[in-house]
């Protein structure tokens, strides 16, 4: 299986940033901050709320033991996301494994003509994260990390590009066809 | 920038949840699906059952090994 993020890489000192063992405050601080989008990558790029608090507990444990490898070259949001999908890809391998998985994006693709410039309606906010996830799951595992790393605007487009191995030109590009297929398979959740 | 940005979408998308909340009108509408994925991301709460069991694993995990001259003034 291809990778989608490259490894953890140990990086270089650079000052200002808490140093290793964190204190109490300082992890409480840190899991305050962070836990959400951890939370949040994992639960829609699995699609499973409990392996999403699993890798969240799993990311932040290793952080905890681990901050000494964090040396400040990434952002620490995108050191983060690398250890949370690398715990996420690793779910995933044993999980394909037993799980038929089908990639929609091509014929979704073909009937998608210009869906994507048409913005997305939604009358029934209650039922909103069933359908992001129904839609999500329709996406390969590629476009739903595009996606999800993207609308996190702290993210910037070479950062993901960093984060997935691959120029910032190809990201835009494929971005593209994952907004016009999401918006395709959003509709028909409704 | 990027911060003004999402600032302006966050509001934005907080007016139209009030309007919904207070009847005004019935239909959200998001630019983009980033947009409605962020939405989405905001409302969603960490469950709290992951801190508390993650304050248990580090708890857990075995303290760092005593230097050589605590050893030393322990004996």
């Amino acid at each position: 299986m291809e990778a989608l993020v490259s490894e953890p890489i140990v990086e270089s000192e650079r000052p200002g940033r808490p140093k290793f063992p964190l204190q109490p405050a300082e992890f409480a601080e840190l899991y305050q901050t962070h836990s959400r989008m951890v939370y949040y990558l994992a639960l829609r790029f699995l699609g499973d709320p409990q392996k999403a608090e699993d890798v969240t507990h799993d990311v932040f444990l290793k952080v905890y033991r681990k901050f000494n490898e964090f040396r400040g070259d990434s952002t620490l949001r995108t050191w983060l996301y690398r250890i949370t999908l690398n715990h996420c890809r690793n779910l995933q391998q044993s999980w394909h494994a037993r799980k038929l998985v089908t990639n929609v994006d091509d014929a979704v693709w073909e009937n998608a003509a210009s869906r994507a410039d048409s913005p997305l309606r939604v009358l029934e906010t209650k039922e909103l994260g069933e359908r992001i996830q129904k839609a999500l799951d329709g996406l390969s595992d590629e476009y739903r990390l595009l996606l999800l790393l993207i609308a996190d605007e702290e993210m910037s487009y070479d950062e993901v590009a960093a984060l997935t191995e691959q120029t910032a030109d190809a990201v835009r590009g494929k971005l593209h066809r994952a907004r016009k297929t999401f918006a395709v398979l959003f509709e028909q959740t409704a | 920038m990027k911060r003004q940005v999402k600032h302006t979408a966050q509001e934005q998308e907080q007016e139209q949840i009030s309007d919904i909340k207070s009847g005004t009108t019935s239909a959200q509408e998001f630019a983009s699906a980033e947009e409605l994925i962020r939405h989405d991301a905001d409302q969603t709460v960490v469950p709290p059952a992951i801190a508390e069991r993650l304050a248990r694993s580090i708890e857990e995990l075995p303290k760092p090994a005593p230097s050589w001259w605590r050893r030393l003034l322990d004996r």
